[in-house]
């Protein structure tokens, strides 16, 4: 301030100065003559002295007027440079200043092991403004440069999934050449930059491709719903940020992102940045670990893959779908989960492009992208025969000595309601143990009229809601289906089209929702935490397959996940000795050839099969089983589509998960028998 | 009739002049007569030629720190510039000026000679919309005939003026000066420059006014030019009536009062001259740290924007430092007008100083938003060697008025 007024003033008195001089010393300037034309000049006697005085009075006031422009352009300035200098400084400084986000390093996702399933790596990327779309030339050099259709570049170029105002992704992972192409033809390419991104790696490939799932650039609706967030903690994205869409890259896309740093550049008039000014380095997100075991999922995955193939080949069907998994029964962890056909999670690096995402999307490759393990439906089959099993005796349908009897033809609901048993032949003599061991149908087509006779009939739909069909397991994974168990209510609401007589629930209903047929729809991942309840006493933890976040600096974990507690069935344990009983019959009883499969396992097995049969399909195969029988450790559940009996699909691919887990692997060839031919 | 002691003789009266006495110098031009004639001082008008050679250092620098980030300012061709207008001046400093006293018609066929010359097919070179520059055959250099114009305007329109003796009583006298005056004027609209048409109609007014124009006359003659002024602006905006004016002109005169008229164009251009010469701030940013001018955002910085590259780098006192040379060389040149007895050294000077100080008002003026955006160069600062030459070459003819002050006209 006091700067300022010294400078005020120093400058009042140069003005002044200036002036005063001039005027001053020019004043008795007298001497000055003229030819005045006609008039007699003054110098020669004459008095004629107003030309002189119009001059002299018009250069004084010339020389008033240019001292006036130079103080009013100094008075202007004052207020520029001295008073208002802070706005323009500020002005100035934000004119060459731009800030560029850094994207940070997602955390990676390791096996329970510490293998690294998912991580990162950086791409050399080329990106270009929309406008360059527009321009042919340009397209083709780059496609020319790339190797890439001109066509292809194009249409990625105008590809707005990204955002309409960002760059568009033109190819990732290009090699140094096209870089320093690129880089020294800056005036042919103008809009195009190269960037060196951090982008998703998978070592193993598409291992445990649908648990881990995949990255994409944040979506319209995700934007707007982080901005929307009163979440203090909660992400802000910007347009073309890399977020998860699905599997554990969504479910823990909080703990997996990292937060975006900042470097603030100088830039000239172009844009063009002419310096580096300060940077806030970005966080990398945390890394992950998971309950998986990488080389149980590597078996899941294979052991799939040669049982639907050995299917497809044997039988000349299209047999590519199905699931498996291993989940630890003691705590709900899972150590492996498959699904088929997979898909490559690395076609999502980067955008993926509309082709490939449409080729996915399409009927003929049977949804590679959904995770039949928590999300596909189907009817359980005699898989459900344990829990109905259960619900008999709970609700005193049958007792632990009921006594059946199989003729393979079961006329309960009169001779033209007639049900075949699945062994035609008949089983005899049936108790509840054996009905599990042989999945007798009979038996449990008893029991369904049981219930339609009783005085609540639906006490059977509330026991298997209680052991979790119909609703979600709350595995730590998006797109969880909740299945279907359904009622008279259900049945009535949803056959809108159908005469009032076809939407009654009848006796038929029950008994085919006892052997899991109809209109039941399960998950895997459902029964498999049924079987859990039935290996545990009823104690049926919630499924998981985060094991713990780490810190992202890399020293210890930040979240450990405790195990919890699902549901606990109240079941008394003589009905779970009797349903076990059964299980272990279904493994070394009921055939031979089941029990040789399992007999190089060092441990007891309990298992249960179920062939869903689709109209006009072959149908889907279930084998669901634990081990060790007495103290049981693992769940083990597999299915397979359009496949045959399951003692001769799905069971070999439990087998086969089995022999990983206890190094016991399977040396019997598969063998694969057609439904027709009976088995 | 006049006496051959055309300057009053006197002891130095203030400190300052006794400092500047000390060293020989005569910084206000006040007592050159006491040094013996013949000498160095005596031949140069020092109040006039320090500010002077001050302000061709000062853009010699200011030209180079530019030369460091704009490649069009080549530092060597502004050296060239200014060798070649000292010795274009040294000439004209030694030449007796009052030659030109009677050669009005020759001095307006120079004129006219000049401002047609880029008309001239095969002569002519198109640049920034305008037909101005001149290519001299068989050589790579071109230059501004319309820069020369104006010293030889300021001849012409003084010798004209002289005649009258200090006393225009004959409209018609002054109607014809005029007139004249409207010969250049009017033939440098056509390339169109309506910036130097601006200064030569200033600089001629000058002379006309301080000629001893009839105060009446001229206020009507000034109410005039503003009321056409007005009705060819207005019939430019105006859908229908003739637009005399050309957009580009149009908006470089609204501009300045809205700059959201032209955002991308001279609203731009104005408000980065603005920025830079604001946040110069009261030392400024240094040589080469203009980040204004350095990174591009400010254009021409070298040419018209070249005060608020100028301010950006040396603040508020490099700014006053400038303006304080200029008016210093400025009322010491109205100083000799005042002293030199013949009425055409007189209104040499009066033509000259108003020339600078219109180019100086309108130049600054520009660069910080109380003048509407036009092409004129800041005399001795910007690039451009036209523009050196017929500057120094001015300075030479203030020079040569005190050179040959005793020599009545």
């Amino acid at each position: 301030m006091t700067l300022t007024t010294l400078i005020i003033l120093l400058l009042v008195i140069l003005v002044i100065a200036l002036v005063g001089l001039y005027v001053f010393y020019n004043r008795d300037d007298k001497r000055f003559t003229l030819d005045i034309g006609g008039a007699a000049p003054r110098a020669a006697g004459g008095n004629d002295v107003s030309a002189e005085h119009t001059v002299r009075n018009r250069l004084l006031g010339l020389g008033l007027v240019c001292a006036g422009v130079v103080g009013g352009l100094m008075a202007r300035l004052w207020s520029m440079q001295l008073l208002a200098a802070s706005d323009y400084a500020e002005q100035a400084e934000s004119n060459r200043t731009r800030t560029i986000s850094l994207a940070a390093p997602r955390g990676r996702m390791l096996d329970r092991y510490g293998n690294e399933i998912v991580g990162n790596r950086p791409s050399l990327t080329v990106v270009a403004k929309p406008e360059v779309a527009e321009e042919s030339i340009k397209v083709q050099l780059l496609a020319n440069l790339i190797g890439m259709p001109a066509a292809a570049v194009r249409r990625r170029i105008q590809d707005q999934s990204s955002g309409a105002q960002s760059d568009r992704l033109v190819a990732s992972d290009v090699s140094r050449r096209v870089v320093a192409f690129i880089g020294e033809h800056p005036y042919l390419f103008e809009g195009v930059a190269v960037e060196e991104r951090s982008v998703r790696s998978y070592p193993y490939g598409s291992l445990a491709a649908h648990v881990v799932g995949y990255t994409g650039p944040v979506t319209t609706e995700q934007l707007k719903e982080s901005e929307q967030s009163s979440d203090e903690n909660a992400i802000v994205y910007e347009a073309g940020d890399t977020v998860g869409q699905a599997g554990l890259e969504l479910q823990y896309e909080n703990a997996l992102q990292g937060i975006r740093g900042e470097q603030n550049v100088h830039v000239d008039a172009n844009g063009s940045v002419l310096e580096y000014a300060t940077s806030v380095e970005p966080q990398a997100g945390s890394d992950i670990i998971l309950t998986l075991d990488v080389e149980l999922q590597q078996a899941a995955e294979d052991s799939l893959k040669r049982v639907t193939n050995a299917i497809s080949t044997t039988l000349k069907c299209n047999c590519i779908s199905g699931s498996a998994l291993v989940m630890d029964v003691t705590n709900g962890e899972i150590l492996a989960m498959a699904s088929a056909p997979t898909y490559s999670p690395n076609v999502f690096v980067g955008g993926i492009s509309n082709d490939d995402w449409q080729s996915l999307q399409s009927e003929k490759s049977a949804n590679p992208l959904v995770n039949r393990a928590v999300s596909g439906l189907y009817p359980s089959a005699s898989t459900i025969k344990p829990i109905m099993t259960f619900a008999a005796l709970d609700n005193n349908i049958a007792t632990k000595d009921s006594k059946y009897y199989c003729a393979g033809w079961w006329t309960g609901f009169g001779e033209a309601s007639g049900m075949y048993c699945w062994e035609h032949s008949g089983h005899r003599e049936m108790n509840l143990v054996s009905g599990i061991s042989y999945s007798c149908d009979v038996v449990f087509y008893e029991i369904g009229k049981g219930f339609y006779e009783s005085d609540d009939p639906e006490a059977m739909q509330a026991k298997l809601r209680e052991w979790g069909l119909g609703k979600k397991t709350e595995i730590d994974l998006p797109g969880e289906a909740e299945g279907r168990v359904p009622d008279a209510e259900w049945k009535w609401n949803y056959y809108t089209q159908a005469d009032d007589a076809d939407r009654q629930w009848k006796g038929g209903d029950f008994a085919n929702l006892a052997i899991g047929q109809g209109d039941l729809l399960v998950t895997p991942i459902q029964m498999a935490c049924a079987y859990m309840g039935i290996a545990n006493d009823g104690k049926v933890w919630r499924p998981h397959v985060l094991r713990s976040v780490q810190s992202s600096t890399g020293k210890g974990s930040v979240v450990e996940y405790e195990p919890q507690l699902l549901r606990e069935l109240e079941e008394p344990s003589d009905y779970c000795d009797l349903v076990r009983k059964g299980m272990i019959g279904a493994v070394y009883e009921e055939s031979v050839y089941i029990a040789t499969q399992f007999e190089s396992l060092p441990v007891e097995v309990a298992a249960k099969s179920g062939t869903a049969e689709r109209n006009g399909h072959n149908p889907t195969a279930w084998y669901l089983a634990y081990a060790p029988a007495n103290d049981p450790k693992y769940v083990v559940a597999a299915n397979i589509e359009e496949a045959t009996w399951a003692s001769s699909s799905a069971l070999y691919v439990v087998r086969d998960l089995l022999g990983a887990i206890y190094d016991a692997p399977n040396e019997i060839k598969l063998y694969i028998s057609p439904v027709d031919a009976g088995g | 009739m006049a006496t051959d002691q055309g300057i009053r003789e006197g002891e130095p009266k203030t400190l300052l002049e006794m400092v500047l006495a000390r060293f020989g110098v005569d910084a206000l031009g006040t007592h050159a007569a006491k040094k013996p004639r013949g000498g160095m001082w005596n031949r140069v008008y020092m109040a006039e030629l320090i500010p002077n050679v001050l302000l061709v250092i000062f853009g010699t620098v200011v030209m180079w720190s530019a030369s460091l980030t704009i490649p069009e300012a080549s530092f060597p061709r502004h050296l060239a510039g200014i060798f070649l207008g000292l010795v274009f001046a040294i000439v004209v400093w030694r030449y007796d000026y009052s030659v030109f006293a009677d050669k009005s018609m020759f001095l307006l066929a120079l004129d006219v000679v000049l401002m047609l010359m880029p008309s001239i097919p095969g002569l002519g070179y198109n640049a920034m919309g305008m037909t101005g520059w001149v290519q001299i055959p068989l050589t790579g250099f071109r230059f501004q005939p319309s820069e020369i114009a104006k010293p030889v305007t300021v001849l012409l329109m003084a010798s004209l003026t002289a005649s009258f003796n200090g006393k225009i009583e004959n409209i018609r006298d002054y109607l014809r000066l005029c007139g004249i005056l409207c010969i250049p004027f009017v033939l440098i609209l056509t390339q169109p420059d309506l910036g130097t048409g601006l200064i030569v109609l200033v600089l001629g007014a000058s002379i006309i006014v301080c000629g001893g124009a009839k105060g009446s006359w001229v206020l009507i003659t000034i109410g005039i030019i503003v009321v056409g002024a007005f009705a060819v602006v207005a019939s430019s905006m105006t859908e229908g009536m003739p637009h005399i004016l050309k957009q580009y002109q149009l908006n470089r005169l609204i501009v300045f009062v809205d700059p959201s008229v032209d955002p991308s164009g001279n609203g731009y251009n104005l408000q980065q001259a603005k920025i830079a010469v604001g946040s110069g701030g009261l030392l400024g940013k240094g040589i080469g740290h203009a980040s204004q001018a350095g990174a591009g955002f400010l254009p021409e910085a070298h040419t018209d924007f070249v005060f608020a590259l100028l301010a950006e780098e040396f603040g508020f006192l490099g700014s006053v430092v400038l303006l304080g040379l200029f008016g210093w060389m400025i009322l010491a040149t109205v100083g000799l007008a005042l002293r030199v007895e013949s009425p055409f050294a007189k209104l040499v000077c009066v033509g000259i100083a108003s020339m600078w100080a219109f180019q100086l008002m309108q130049n600054v003026g520009m660069c910080i938003g109380i003048m509407p955006i036009t092409g004129i160069p800041l005399p001795f600062i910007s690039f451009g060697s036209s523009s050196m030459l017929a500057q120094l070459a001015s300075a030479g003819l203030v020079q040569s008025v005190w050179l040959h002050r005793s020599k009545p006209a």
